[in-house]
């Protein structure tokens, strides 16, 4: 969709959606995000490095739509990528992407993906205007579409008045969205972002997750790689953990923050009220000076309220959260130890 | 006028959304042509800060000037008497080879490392085989690259040449064209040698060393260095196995094939003087090329 948006002089009044002109909005497509179809699917994905195991047996369904790859260092997230791309063949196992295994046509599948590395590829003696063109060329964008595609890339990036500086000369955070620029001005159906925030001040992070939504109302779908849980709970529809190269989750976000906790903090000893629930049936953990409850049935705050009467304990803090991608993370690293 | 509707010259558009991309796609042959463009543009400097231009376009300056001196060196020995021995003194065709050749290996040491090691140093290679190329796409449109700028520097300045000849022949500028229409096959074929071998040794240093500067100067020490150990097998010891060790000087088999090629005399090129005819030299170039490209592919195969 193009969205043509007048900019407002200071002190003007600002007009009502009803009285914007019709020819200020121009729909030129917009793609479904809806399908049922996996966009990504793998079976028995498994990929070992000599005696290191990068994946193990993963089954995975991805729908469309923004999904974040979370995991530690080393969980295997770039290899998932790298084989999702055909860059490397998986040792056993078979991944598809948009229904095609990855193994019969991957140069034909590029074609329709994006990527963005992690790790550096901008040449510093090229302007942004022209790499970023000629990514567009790599892709098999004619020259005349692929510098038009490149400066209407470079726009959506925040980058319109410094495109024609060298790359080395670009902070971290311009070069970061040089980078994201390229792995879409080929208007690819799926872009694979690894690490896009990493390095990024909070600002710049703020911007690049900002932007990374976007792609959803663009018809763009993204596979976001991070192992910062931050930015996968506030980008994400879907999120797939990987541990030590196993998948942990795939679900919806919402499920895998699913599940109410209450926590509460009281004053001196918290022995007598973890002595009182656990006579009760529920499950507790101290961490610090805060006792986490689970296993409260149906009515959690009148049985809260009858453990602390007959504790004598006095609340110095209480209250419900979400159970957070770290702790789902954290959990799973656990049962896999143990 | 309403505020709401100012008039287009009191605009700015700050947010113009995402378009679809809706037009032809040229797939991997676009890629590859894209790749050539780009790699002509690096070697040359284009669209790169001046001091890239600086020392490619000395050269490329350099080899047009020589063709300016050899023309007009002819026009001047056509108005004086003895005019055939002025006309012996000047280098054409294959003895331009020789005459250029220190500044077209130069040329040579400078390009391949420009087309291939900022790639990797950059981390470049993500991009590219990110699109639908394979390593092999990209090593055939490097290698394209490569000789359409190395052709080019042989080439121009070849049929410069020709031309000034051809205008300045006693017999007339068409019948001179039409009697030396040989060289229009010899020249290319020539050139094609030269273009193998070295092609086959920069490409290979800079797929191996890291720096654009040490990967030039690796190619044309090991050049240097290995004619001197074919001279030294050829005339300073007699040990079992010197003669086949006059091989190793790889840059002179270019030449002993341009040489067979024009139906010249070789007594000076070294595997010539060791008793080699030149099939030899073309097996070595043939053996040189083939190890070259399965290094390289290999290579780019595990950085993909």
């Amino acid at each position: 969709m193009i969205r043509v948006i007048y900019r407002i002089p200071v002190g003007s009044p600002v007009p009502s959606p009803s009285s914007a002109r019709e020819d200020f909005w121009l729909v030129i497509s917009q793609a479904s995000m809806s399908g049922s179809d996996p966009i990504i699917r793998s079976k028995s994905l498994s990929k070992s490095y000599g005696k290191v195991r990068a994946l193990r047996e993963v089954d995975l369904d991805i729908p469309s739509g923004v999904t974040g790859l979370i995991g530690a260092n080393g969980a295997g997230k770039t290899t998932l990528l790298r084989i999702l791309l055909g860059l490397i063949r998986p040792t056993a196992g078979q991944a598809e992407v948009f229904g095609i295994p990855v193994s019969e046509n991957p140069a034909g599948l590029r074609a329709r993906i994006g990527y963005m590395p992690e790790n550096k590829c901008l040449p510093p003696d090229q302007t942004a205007a022209d790499f970023v063109t000629y990514a567009a060329e790599l892709a098999g964008i004619p020259s005349v579409d692929a510098r038009r595609r490149a400066s209407e890339t470079l726009f959506l990036v925040g980058l319109e008045e410094e495109r024609f500086r060298f790359l080395g000369d670009y902070s971290t955070g311009m070069q970061q969205r040089v980078k994201l620029a390229q792995s879409i001005v080929h208007d690819p159906e799926l872009v694979l972002l690894d690490e896009p925030a990493s390095g990024l001040d909070p600002s710049g992070r703020e911007g690049m997750l900002r932007l990374i939504s976007r792609f959803r109302d663009y018809g763009i779908n993204v596979l976001f790689s991070s192992h910062i849980l931050d930015d996968i709970e506030r980008t994400c529809d879907w999120v797939v953990m990987l541990n030590e190269g196993r998948l942990v989750h795939s679900e919806p976000l919402s499920n895998a923050v699913a599940g109410n906790r209450i926590y509460v903090e009281v004053f001196g000893d918290p022995q007598p009220l973890i002595h009182e629930l656990s006579d009760r049936g529920v499950t507790t953990g101290l961490d610090g000076s805060v006792i986490n409850l689970s296993g409260l049935g149906d009515d959690p705050f009148r049985l809260l309220q009858d453990a602390l009467v007959r504790s004598g304990s006095s609340v110095r803090k209480m209250g419900t959260g979400l159970s957070r991608l770290e702790d789902v993370l954290e959990s799973a690293a656990r049962s896999d130890r143990g | 006028m309403a505020d709401d509707q100012r008039p287009p010259d009191q605009a700015v558009i700050v947010d113009r959304g995402y378009r679809h991309y809706e037009g032809e796609r040229t797939g991997r042959r676009g890629a590859m042509s894209a790749i050539i463009k780009e790699g002509f543009r690096r070697v040359l400097g284009f669209r790169r800060k001046a001091r890239f231009k600086v020392f490619p376009w000395f050269l490329v300056a350099l080899a047009l000037a020589s063709v300016v001196i050899l023309v007009s060196i002819a026009w001047v020995g056509s108005g004086l008497d003895g005019n055939e021995t002025v006309d012996d003194l000047i280098p054409r065709y294959a003895g331009y080879f020789d005459f250029i050749s220190v500044v077209a290996l130069l040329f040579a040491a400078y390009a391949g490392p420009q087309l291939l090691v900022p790639d990797r140093v950059h981390g470049v290679l993500n991009v590219y085989f990110s699109r639908p190329l394979t390593v092999t796409d990209y090593l055939v449109a490097k290698v394209a690259a490569y000789a359409t700028v190395i052709y080019s520097f042989w080439l121009v300045p070849q049929i410069l040449l020709h031309l000034g000849f051809a205008a300045l022949s006693p017999d007339g500028f068409f019948v001179y064209m039409r009697e030396t229409t040989d060289v229009l096959w010899k020249v290319p074929l020539a050139a094609t040698v030269y273009f193998g071998l070295q092609a086959a040794l920069i490409f290979l240093a800079a797929s191996f060393i890291d720096r654009i500067g040490a990967a030039s100067s690796a190619f044309l020490a090991g050049l240097l260095g290995l004619n001197l150990v074919a001279v030294f097998f050829n005339e300073a010891t007699t040990a079992p196995g010197a003669r086949w060790a006059t091989l190793v000087a790889l840059e002179q088999h270019p030449r002993y094939i341009r040489d067979w090629i024009f139906g010249r005399s070789s007594e000076v090129v070294i595997p010539a003087q060791a008793g080699f005819g030149p099939e030899a030299s073309l097996a070595v170039i043939i053996g040189v090329v083939a190890v070259s490209v399965g290094l390289v592919w290999r290579r780019y195969r595990r950085l993909a």
